[in-house]
């Protein structure tokens, strides 16, 4: 009985098995989606990572879970527009997360233009200041990022407990101080300062907005201070 | 065999509601809207082809001078409850389906009151006594025939439902995406359908097909096997201090309808009618059956709950509680009764991990905080069409309906261009824009500005007060030039001073800075 040699395409040598070749461009683009799909990546869940050019800021490209990250300037350097960033990192990584708008005045708009996922966002508007440390801290128990703004004349007290709060359950606090007299009296895994940046795109009667690059200064554990730049738009495009 | 049903129904509902309230004309034609399409057209309005679906402006066309109201679904059921008191006196297991659409077992009552016919006229003799005319009642086996039977005003009799269902379109099953399928099969009346072997059917169309098929072939819609829940389902809630306002009694029935449900699904079961029952201070006894197509969500029963609420309380309150039937105290009891339960089919769970705990324990931190600042304060964007960055944001109340008008937003002629400004004040700050000479600049009303602006003073806003480095405008709008009372004509200019962006807008001579690109 004779034995007939299979055909086999696997053992050709004249064809050899090659795989789809992918340009740098486009390994970068997989690299970004994946590093962003991943609900969480990196030391066991203790981390959010940052994909885009914030993540530069970070150590190892990622906000420690737990900690706070205070986020400062002056109205109209670029404050909102880096909180939001935080924001859109989290809610990309398929987490929640949670404003505190005690004046009302974030714009919905520049938050969804930033990347985040309106879907699994919400915003406290006009919170007394009495109550002020409850709403955090309430938050504090339900999503993964809490961005709030600095109230004046915020007690260390009050600001020991949101941090005690913050690493207890795991979740990130993004701390807003849009003047100087509202600082945060307690301590800050990372601090941020936002100093602005030119306008590019508008000139005398010509053009109109287009996003900026902001010029940042970070001091904190792991990080080396100084000014960086970040270049814009900030948002997770794509 | 199905037990025998009678339906009952009133026409247009939405349209009779609003007249008996009082917002839309008796003798004119009428449309009730959702979401900008037409819900229900009074008859006048029929009478000029205004159909449901159409758009608000093609309603306008056909009929001029149609007056337009918005549906509001609480009002309806509260307007709808002395029609459900009126049956009630009748049979006390009356269950509705939505305001409008009312459905009870006729076993006893259609003895007692001399057959199926007699019955029928008993029911359309309370119904006209409450001063609602042209309802309809029909009797078959099962409520889906039954439903059906009261848009023909027919006595089905016993057995004959299937042929009574086999000439209807096959449509009515409810399931759009199936019927256009079917309907492609040459598949087109209910009976053609209920004759298909029900194996084949569910290998097609699954789960959904077996419930369609059940409903084609004059069956209930589930199984009954799992009709009667176990006793220890049935959620109560003492109120101390009894509830007097609405709100009141529908912040406790949100909670006890999210714990109904939650114990539920830990069984694997789906809720789809519900008994709302409530004691008051002077010892009065009221219950009412709720029915939903489909499971009931959350956020459907707490919605039930209130209306049931507001019915009662808000049409019984002080001396017309004795002529309408209402309550005359506060609320001491609340008790929520799953009647119909079916086995859960379960959800689907995100792509990417998508947490299911998550999102629970989100949603529950959100509703603790409304608890804490009030429920309006709770909110989330939803982009919609509009031209200044605070029109083109809609802030919903946290657990609300959130799906905006339109998605994507298309582009919108006249809104301001580049990107969205971060902070948008309220109120807005009041500021100066100066030419080079120190005088204000203003707009003609042919949109041309007096100079070009070389300076922006704002005290509230130091960074934002100095030399203008950079602008673009005068974008002009004419805002609703059709109605004089909110008329406006303002201006928009985007400015930078140093580094510090910002949107000023001039209305009325005066100038404000309305958002910061921050």
């Amino acid at each position: 009985m004779a034995i007939t040699a299979l055909p086999s395409s696997l053992s050709d040598p004249a064809r050899p098995l090659v795989l789809p070749r992918r340009d740098a461009a486009a390994r970068a683009h997989l690299d970004d989606v994946s590093r962003r799909g991943a609900p969480v990546v990196l030391a066991r869940e203790r981390v959010l990572s940052i994909p885009g050019p914030l993540g530069a800021l970070f150590p190892d490209g990622a906000l420690q879970r737990g900690t706070v990250t205070t986020v400062g300037g002056e109205p109209g350097a670029g404050v909102t527009s880096l909180a939001f960033g935080l924001v859109a990192a989290a809610t990309a990584a398929g987490e929640w997360a949670a404003a505190v708008d005690p004046q009302g005045t974030l714009g919905g708009l520049a938050a969804q233009e930033a990347g985040v996922d309106l879907s699994r966002f919400a915003v406290v508007r006009d919170v007394a200041k009495d109550r002020w440390a409850t709403v955090v801290a309430a938050l504090l128990d339900g999503v993964s990022l809490v961005m709030a703004e600095v109230p004046r004349g915020l007690r260390a007290g009050d600001a020991h407990r949101l941090v005690a709060r913050a690493r207890e359950r795991s979740t990130a606090l993004v701390m807003i101080s849009a003047s100087a007299r509202a600082v945060w009296p307690a301590d800050a895994a990372l601090r941020i300062w936002a100093v602005g940046g030119p306008w590019p795109g508008l000139g005398p009667d010509r053009g109109v907005l287009a996003p900026r690059a902001l010029r940042l200064r970070v001091e904190g554990r792991g990080v080396a201070p100084g000014v960086r730049t970040v270049a814009g738009p900030l948002a997770l495009t794509g | 065999m199905p037990s025998r049903i009678l339906g009952l129904w009133c026409p247009d509902w939405p349209v009779v509601a609003a007249r008996r309230r009082g917002d839309a004309p008796e003798d004119e034609p009428v449309a009730v809207l959702r979401h900008g399409r037409v819900l229900s057209a009074s008859s006048e309005a029929r009478a000029e082809e205004v159909t449901a679906g159409l758009r608000r402006r093609e309603a306008e066309a056909r009929c001029p001078g149609i007056v337009i109201v918005d549906v509001d679904p609480a009002a309806d059921a509260r307007t709808f409850e002395p029609v459900a008191r009126a049956i009630e006196c009748l049979t006390p297991r009356l269950v509705i389906d939505r305001p409008g659409m009312l459905a009870f077992p006729t076993r006893g009552p259609s003895r007692y009151f001399g057959g199926d016919d007699g019955l029928v006229t008993r029911v359309l003799d309370s119904v006209s006594s409450v001063g609602v005319v042209g309802a309809r009642a029909g009797i078959a086996d099962g409520g889906f025939a039954a439903r059906l039977a009261a848009r023909r005003g027919l006595v089905v009799a016993p057995g004959e439902t299937p042929d009574f269902l086999a000439p209807w379109p096959i449509g009515t099953v409810g399931d759009e995406a199936m019927a256009s399928v079917l309907c492609r099969m040459g598949l087109r009346t209910l009976g053609a359908f209920a004759a298909l072997p029900l194996p084949a059917v569910i290998a097609r169309f699954g789960p959904d097909g077996m419930r369609a098929h059940r409903l084609a072939g004059g069956e209930e819609e589930h199984p009954p096997a799992l009709t009667v829940p176990p006793p220890d389902l049935v959620e109560v809630c003492e109120l101390d201090p009894p509830a007097q306002r609405v709100d009141e009694a529908a912040f406790v029935a949100k909670a006890l309808a999210d714990r109904l449900l939650a114990r539920l699904e830990e069984r694997g079961l789906a809720c789809t009618q519900v008994i709302v029952e409530a004691e008051t201070e002077h010892g009065e006894h009221l219950a009412r059956g709720w029915r939903h197509e489909g499971a009931l969500t959350p956020g459907a029963l707490a919605e039930r709950v209130r209306w049931q609420l507001d019915g009662w309380i808000t049409g019984g309150l002080g001396e017309r509680a004795a002529a309408t039937g209402g309550t005359t105290g506060g609320l001491t009891l609340l008790r929520l009764v799953p009647d119909q339960v079916i086995p859960a089919s379960g959800r689907q769970l995100g792509f990417w991990g998508g947490d299911a705990a998550a999102a629970d324990r989100a949603s529950r931190v959100f509703a603790r905080v409304q608890g804490l600042v009030g429920p309006e304060h709770v909110v989330t964007p939803v982009p919609r069409g509009g031209r200044t960055p605070a029109e083109r944001v809609r802030w919903v109340p946290w657990g609300e309906m959130r799906e905006p008008e339109r998605l994507p937003v298309p582009p919108w002629p006249g809104a301001v261009p580049g990107p969205a400004p971060a902070r948008v004040l309220v109120p807005p700050l009041p500021a100066e824009l100066l030419d080079g000479a120190g005088r204000p600049v203003t707009v003609s009303s042919r949109g041309e500005a007096s100079g070009t602006p070389v300076v922006l003073r704002c005290h509230a806003l130091p960074l934002a007060d100095g030399e203008i480095t950079a602008w673009a405008g005068p974008w002009a709008q004419d805002v609703r030039w059709w109605d004089r009372r909110v008329w406006a004509r303002r201006v928009h200019w985007q400015v930078v001073v140093g580094e510090v962006a910002c949107l000023v807008r001039v209305e009325r001579g005066e100038t404000v800075i309305d958002a910061l690109y921050d």
